[in-house]
This record gives C-alpha cells, structure tokens and sequence, in this order.
C-alpha cells in the first residue's frame, strides 16, 4: 500500500513539474532589490496602471509617419550601441524604452536588415532588467533574417513588450515600467518632431500637439518616484517640455456617432472631431526640448 | 481502497489534461491575434469574470485607453473556450456609448468592431458576459490604416 502511495506521489509530482504557465516564459530567478519599488508610491497602483496603458503604441506614432510618406531615415534612430556602457537600471529602462519606439519604426518600414541589431540591444537591455524571458529572441530574429512573416515579426515585437510591461507592473516595479514608457514616448515625439521639421506634415503637426493629452498622466506617474534623484532629473526635463505645451488648446466639435454594417462587419463612425491649435513658434519649441530632452537621455 | 487510487489517479490526470487545453491565459491573445485581419496589433485587454449574484449586475472590467484621430481602429474579442460566458465590448467617449459588440434591439452578437476615431481622447472599454455568466476573454485593438 505504502508502495501504490508512493508511485501517486511520485505521479502527482511529475504532473506538476510538467504543467507550464504561460505567464512565466522563463526559469525562476532572483531579482536584486535596486530593481524593487521601495516606498509607497502616491496614487494608486490601479491608477498607475491606466495611465501607463494609456500611452499610445509606437507603431502607432510610426505608422502615421509612414502614411505621410516621409521616407524612412536611419538618421532619426538611436543607435543600438548605446548598450554598451550602460550601468543603471534607470538607463537601461528608458533606453529599452527609445529602442523599442524605434524597432516599432523599423518594423513599419519593414528594414528587418537593422531589426536584428535593436532586437540584439533589446535582448542584452531586458536581460540586464530581469525581464529577458518575455522576448523569443530566436523567434524574432529568425522573422526579422527571413524577411517573409512582417506581421509575425510585428505582433511578437509589440506583445513581447506588452507582456514585459504586465509582468513589472504586477511584480512591484512599476517604477521601471514607468520608464520604459516614458522612453517610448520620448522616442515617439523625438521621431515625429525630426520628420515634421524636414517635412512640415500638418497631420504630424497635429499629432504632436495632441501628446498634451497625455503629458500631463505621465508626469504624474514620474512624480511618484521624485524622492529617487534620478527620475527627480527626469521630471525636471519632461516638465520643461510640459511648459512648452501650456499654450497648445484642444477643441472639439461635437456630433453624433454613426453605426453601420456592412458584409456582416460592424462599423462605428465617429462624427465628432477634435482639432489642435499649435502655431509654428510652439512646434518649434517643442521640437528643440524634444531633441534636447531625447538627447539627455542617450548621454547620460 | 483501489477504487478511491483509480479515481485519484484519473483525477490527477483529467487536472492535467484540462490544463494543458485551457485558453484562459496568454494563449488566448496569440489565438486571437490571428482573428485581427489585415490589421497591425496594438495591445490586448484580458478579462477574466466571476458570474453575477443573484439579483446583482452583471460584473463589469473596464480599461482606458488612447485613441488617435485619423486612425481605423479594430476591436477584436475572443472567448476562452473553457467558459460559457460570450463578452460583451462597449466602447464609451466619456459617459457616451459610441460602439458595442451587442446589438441590445436585435439581439446579434459581434465577434468585433470597427472604430472610425476622429476625435483624439481617452477611451473607456467595457468588458462584461452576456447573462452575467462566468467568462474569460481577450480584447484585442488594432488598427487598419490610416483613414483617407
């Protein structure tokens, strides 16, 4: 009996061992505590979170740069030897966060020749952040060198770095979180500002003007952490360039929505528009504290 | 005796088994990513519901998020299979609904919707079960091309 007892155990042991949980890509490992939130932080884990989901992809910030036509420019992308000598976590955050705006770039302009490169830098980047488990590495690379499967390439790239972020939000360390988005939203504007400089886009102009929407969540969630002297630095410049946003208005023209259907897909035409009034004085002003505030980060 | 082993034998494996065909985790999203189209994959929204108590609403998860003028939006909704639940999207401007995957008048249900954005603002989704039955889901945003 004590036999058929054991053999059960032993069964049970083995079908645990062998379960796999999606949520957890990679081995077990011990995470320094630097990387750990260590006060309270001021508002709401739960508000964190919705503001941090607020920032818009940059594919998003890619693909209307590619709908105007702008031709792709390797000049605007930071380079992904940037990994090289850095040894914070507060650098490594927001530089994964610059290198993933710009992989999105090159994912829509489909240059998988210098994807392979930024997915390198990317790698060494989580890894360094404990988060490296969240990328298929192999996968993305085999996509990005066969140059077929683009949408593949695209969906594991942005969902690779969606679930990153899931998993720092719930492990405690929003705080890196926070700055992974905040170098992807830095890196967002840097890109549309540089294309609108050379190209005068007024849907780009527009785009950059409506960032003020979100601008003002994301220094809430940076003052969070303002007692760290690091994101105090950090504050100090994304509040510069919130002041070069006071006099940018959004107005909004209201109507109804409309709902159609048609060959059994569901269509909601939104009638109401908002419209930015951002002059030239403000575009430029926002496009020099962008550069310089993009280029602080980058030489740290 | 050897009864009560066979059956926890076979219920140690039945567990097994139905975990390893359960949708209710990340598998999901990629299942769902394939239901997207022609579109490009923004970000997802999992929801995972209790059923509703009696006389209580049903359960409800919201999400926010930004949606940019001049942007064809897609949302797309996917049901763990384990779950009897069939979610509901509604997509809110502020307190006004815009667009839902349930037509309330005619009763249809839509797998997704389409979101012609025009106006730059936050977002409100709303995930709920048709019923209040228990339920897990995926919501996924995408977006198709930018709009003429």
């Amino acid at each position: 009996m004590v036999r058929i007892f054991f053999i059960i155990f032993l069964l049970a042991i083995g079908l645990i061992s062998c379960k796999t949980d999606s949520t957890k890509t990679g081995d077990t490992f011990e995470i320094p505590d630097s990387l750990f939130e260590e006060e309270p932080l001021v508002i709401a884990e739960e508000a964190m979170d919705e503001i941090i989901q607020n920032v818009s992809s940059p594919v998003e910030m890619a693909a209307l740069i590619k709908n105007t036509n702008a031709p792709f420019e390797q000049k605007y992308l930071c380079s992904p030897d940037l990994t090289d000598n850095i040894n914070t976590n507060f650098k490594r955050a927001l530089c994964l966060g610059i290198l993933g705006a710009d992989l999105g770039y090159l994912n829509m302009y489909n240059k998988t020749g210098s994807v392979v490169s930024y997915l390198s830098a990317i790698k060494k980047l989580s890894e360094d952040l404990k988060v490296g488990q969240f990328f298929d590495f192999t996968t993305l690379k085999r996509l990005a060198t066969n140059n077929t499967n683009l949408d593949s390439l695209m969906y594991i790239s942005v969902s690779s770095f969606n679930r990153m972020d899931d998993f720092l939000r719930e492990n405690s360390r929003s705080n890196i979180s926070t700055l992974i988005i905040t170098g992807v939203w830095i890196e967002g504007l840097y890109l549309a500002t540089q294309v609108v400089k050379e190209y005068h886009n007024k849907d780009i102009a527009e785009r950059i003007g409506e960032q003020k929407i979100i601008l003002g969540d994301l220094t809430i969630i940076l003052k969070n952490y303002k007692s760290d002297p690091n994101f105090s630095v950090l504050i100090e410049k994304i509040e510069k360039i919130k002041n070069e946003y006071e006099g940018i208005t959004i107005r909004y023209e209201l109507d109804e929505p409309e709902s159609i259907e048609e060959e059994g897909v569901l269509k909601i035409i939104q009638h109401e528009t908002s419209y930015v009034d951002i002059n030239n004085e403000q575009l430029n002003n926002i496009i020099k504290t962008a550069e310089e505030i993009r280029n602080f980060i980058i030489n740290i | 005796m050897m009864s009560k082993i066979k059956f926890l034998i076979l219920a140690l494996l039945m567990a097994y088994k139905f975990d390893a065909f359960s949708q209710c985790n990340d598998e999901l999203i990629n299942i769902c990513a394939l239901d997207i189209g022609e579109a490009t994959y923004l970000k997802e929204f999992k929801v995972r519901l209790k059923k509703a108590k009696k006389g209580k609403p049903a359960p409800v998860a919201r999400f926010s998020v930004v949606l940019n003028k001049g942007t064809h939006y897609r949302f797309t909704t996917c049901n763990a299979k384990e779950y009897d639940g069939e979610v509901i999207l509604q997509l809110y401007d502020a307190d006004r609904l815009l667009g839902s995957t349930y037509n309330v008048q005619t009763g249809k249900m839509y797998k997704a919707f389409d979101f012609i954005c025009r106006k730059s603002a936050v977002y409100h989704l709303f995930f709920s079960y048709k019923e209040g039955k228990e339920g897990c889901s995926v919501g996924i945003l995408s977006f198709v091309n930018k709009e003429d």
